[in-house]
């Protein structure tokens, strides 16, 4: 019987967002647009327009030796043209922003190929080839996964994630790399390392409470839905936990 | 699981007087408005101290305002000041660096310098090879000389130097003995007397461990243990208990018997305190990654002082316990950075960690009728795992909560491994000291960590989520890999080895299963004994107050060195 993943257990919304982040099956709904030259400025890796660097020679140029993991795994764009490895990286507001950094991490390791995730608990990377990095940074910037004031893209000071909003509702940022705008767009005016930008990048507008408590990923019981409701979950959770004390990492069903 | 009613939140009075004037249960605030380190008068004293040095040495030092991220310093939220819990002294958080807190250094000074060497080994040497003599008067005079010879001084040797006695001051031995008839015949000044220092109880399981040997308590001098390492200690102290006993017992100086001694000085009679280090972590023996949780359980003394409230003595060595083993330990002999203290601190300061345990109290006191007041065998619960779960579920939903409700606390413990390790402590502690069990205590420390993985999608960071990833397989059931029992476990057990927040509040899981059954220690009584002592620079009983009076200045540690450098 092939294996069907689950996405995780639970009754409660936060655990059926949890699966539909993570299910490649599913469609990430759409909320903004992010022009491709936005991105790039915003990842601070290039200038817009420039060449990709590179670590290695094309693939196509190189003398690859005869693997069958190379048959088999075939490479990204990123990968074949040689370019560097480099990163996205963001802090999500404890204040049930849309997604969390396990969440994330889960639902890139479904979706995108080629990555290595890291998953701290301010912070959440991920590495890649830099022209594979770009169409992915879209991908979580544009779509459900992102919100303009609680989550923030940072390189370094990423310092936010579980303190109080500031009073306009915008996570804390020592270096203030994005502001919320006169107009209720929220603006990037530096980089994600914290470089100043030529020009701000408009990132649209934070979404409201109603939204976010219907898609975030975390559970609050506060600001959201309560870990306790959803007793599915932590049922799991003891369940995994009980196997795994009686029979280490082989565990039985008892 | 079932959410118990607990009015009291002892973390309040902190969150109020850290964030006074705000709202501590709102969800907002100002920011980029306090003048980065400038709100900080700790930091305004490092600024004008860093000016003066460097226009005294001519090289650039402490400039925050100029390095830090390009020229925008820290302090673009608010500073916070800490609460020692338990102690109602608010302090900066750079005074909880080691380096800042004199009472830290000594706290870790007295340990690494502290060997306890048997004397009966010595006593049959002299006896059985020598013919010679071993009367309580003659133990007496020996202890007089070792008081003599201890801190550096000659006993047989002509025209030697020796050291001043106003730099050497901490160094001493005194003696215990579980025989009421010996110990009553040893000079007052020179005895750990049992019946004294502890609980009627507790002393006398103690002096049934001990017995009707006699064993010595030697702290050797402050400066010789900084200028050399904890290795030395065994060393020095042996040196001058060997020549103590050829003065004290008229011995010649290069008789084989003298070899006897030695040994037993230096190896068959001592207790270190920790023992050695494989040699990738190129440490001697008395260094910290080689204390065994249980041990350093005994090093702790609150258990002594409050034999009434486990959780509190468990939270003692909680405090002490993450200063040693992540601020000094894995902070600075491991990893070299002066990052840790911001983690541990956590798990000593605002009453957090003190607040989530004591809900567990309440919570085995309502649901399994646990007289934690009282501690004793009787009323301990069983230690299985469908226990374990519902303890370590209740508690940690529970401290969840409280990080939610209260935005503030949520802010002061703005780091994940913050708040994983002190949620997971409380779980550990409630589950220990219900059960009895260290065990159990380290299973419920791993649930909490699964639970708080999953409901925050966050833990700490990336070694720190590994460790409490594997950890669910290696504790209340020891057979997946053959694992020991927390007791004898330490820093350097397999995966433990490696990450902030874990190793003093693992000491503090096994504490709390002792302190909890009422015991009198939890695995070496002699060392129990030992750091019971009065006359120690640093009071084991209150190592959180201890690190408060350093933080504000008004702990006198040892190590003097104004006698030997100019007047300033």
């Amino acid at each position: 019987m092939a294996y069907k993943p689950q996405y995780g257990p639970g009754t409660s919304i936060v655990a059926e967002n949890r699966r539909k982040q993570m299910n490649p099956g599913q469609k990430l709904e759409k909320v903004r647009s992010v022009t491709d030259e936005d991105i790039v400025l915003i990842l601070g890796h290039r200038a817009p327009g420039s060449a990709y660097p590179t670590a290695h020679p094309p693939l196509a140029e190189q003398q690859e030796p005869e693997c069958p993991m190379r048959r088999i795994v075939k490479p990204t764009e990123g990968a074949k043209a040689g370019d560097r490895v480099r990163y996205i990286q963001f802090a999500d507001s404890m204040f049930v922003a849309p997604s969390q950094p396990y969440q994330r991490t889960y639902s890139e390791m479904y979706r995108f190929r080629g990555i290595d995730p890291g998953t701290l608990s301010g912070r959440q990377i991920v590495e890649c080839r830099e022209r594979d990095l770009e169409k992915y940074a879209k991908e979580l910037v544009e779509t459900e996964m992102f919100d303009p004031a609680r989550v923030g893209i940072r390189g370094a000071t990423v310092h936010g994630h579980s303190l109080r909003l500031a009073e306009d509702g915008m996570m804390f940022d020592m270096l203030q790399r994005c502001l919320l705008d006169e107009d209720g767009i929220v603006k990037y005016i530096k980089n994600q390392i914290g470089e100043p930008l030529d020009r701000a990048v408009a990132v649209g507008k934070p979404m409201d409470e109603k939204w976010l408590k219907a898609h975030t990923t975390i559970f609050h019981s506060l600001a959201g839905t309560s870990y306790r409701d959803d007793a599915e979950y932590i049922e799991y959770v003891q369940r995994i936990h009980s196997l795994r004390t009686k029979y280490g990492f082989m565990p039985k069903e008892e | 699981m079932a959410k118990i009613e607990r009015t009291q939140k002892l973390f309040l009075k902190s969150l109020k007087e850290k964030f006074r004037g705000q709202d501590v249960e709102s969800e907002t605030a100002e920011f980029y408005k306090f003048g980065g380190v400038r709100q900080s008068p700790r930091k305004m004293e490092f600024m004008k101290a860093s000016r003066a040095i460097e226009m005294d040495r001519g090289l650039a030092m402490y400039d925050p305002e100029r390095c830090h991220l390009g020229g925008i310093p820290m302090g673009q939220r608010q500073l916070m000041t800490y609460e020692v819990s338990g102690t109602g002294v608010f302090v900066e958080g750079d005074d909880l660096h080691f380096v800042n807190n004199s009472a830290m250094q000594q706290f870790w000074d007295d340990i690494r310098r502290t060997v306890i060497v048997g004397m009966d080994l010595a006593h049959q040497t002299l006896q059985k090879r020598l013919g010679k003599e071993v009367t309580p008067e003659t133990i007496n005079e020996y202890l007089h000389i070792l008081n003599h010879a201890m801190p550096g001084a000659a006993v047989v040797q002509e025209h030697m130097v020796e050291t001043h006695p106003g730099l050497v001051d901490d160094c001493y031995v005194k003696v215990f003995t579980g025989d009421d008839d010996v110990a009553d015949d040893i000079e007052p000044q020179f005895l750990l007397d049992i019946e004294k220092l502890f609980p009627a109880k507790q002393a006398e399981e103690l002096k049934a461990e001990v017995g009707k040997g006699m064993y010595q308590a030697i702290h050797i001098p402050t400066a010789v243990s900084r200028t050399c390492d904890g290795g030395t200690t065994s060393r020095w102290s042996a040196m001058q208990i060997g020549m103590s006993f050829i003065a004290a017992y008229r011995m010649c100086a290069g008789e084989a018997a003298v070899a006897d001694l030695s040994y037993a000085a230096k190896h068959a009679g001592v207790v270190q305190m920790a023992s050695l280090l494989p040699a990738r972590r190129a440490r001697g023996p008395n260094e910290p990654g080689g204390i065994k949780f249980g041990l350093f359980s005994d090093i702790i003394q609150a258990n002594r002082k409050y034999p009434h409230d486990p959780a509190k003595a468990s939270l003692e060595v909680v405090g002490a316990g993450v200063m040693l083993f992540d601020q000094i330990w894995l902070g600075s002999y491991m990893s070299g950075g002066v990052g840790f203290t911001q983690y541990a601190t956590a798990a000593y300061t605002d009453n957090i960690l003190d607040e989530y345990t004591y809900y567990g109290m309440d919570y085995i006191k309502d649901r399994y009728n646990v007289d934690w007041r009282n501690p004793s065998v009787d009323d301990k619960v069983s230690p299985t795992q469908e226990i374990v779960n519902d303890l370590a579920t209740e508690v940690t939903l529970n401290a969840m909560e409280q990080y939610e409700q209260f935005p503030t606390l949520m802010e002061d413990h703005f780091g994940g491994s913050q708040r994983a390790g002190v949620i997971a402590a409380a779980c550990g502690l409630t589950s220990s000291i219900a059960t009895g069990n260290s065990n159990a205590g380290l299973n419920g420390w791993y649930l909490s960590m699964l639970l708080h993985k999953d409901g925050w999608s966050r833990l700490g960071f990336f070694g720190y989520d590994l460790q409490d990833q594997c950890g669910s397989a290696n504790s209340l059931s020891m057979e997946p890999d053959r694992g020991l029992m927390g007791e004898l476990r330490g820093p350097n057990y397999p995966n433990y080895a490696m990450n902030v927040g874990h190793q003093g509040e693992y000491a503090a899981i096994v504490g709390g299963a002792h302190y909890g059954r009422g015991d009198a220690f939890c695995y070496s009584p002699l060392v129990k004994v030992c750091f019971a002592d009065p006359a120690l620079k640093f009071d084991f009983a209150e190592p959180r107050r201890e690190f408060a009076k350093g933080a504000i200045r008004e702990f006198m540690p040892a190590g003097e060195r104004s006698l030997i450098i100019p007047a300033r």
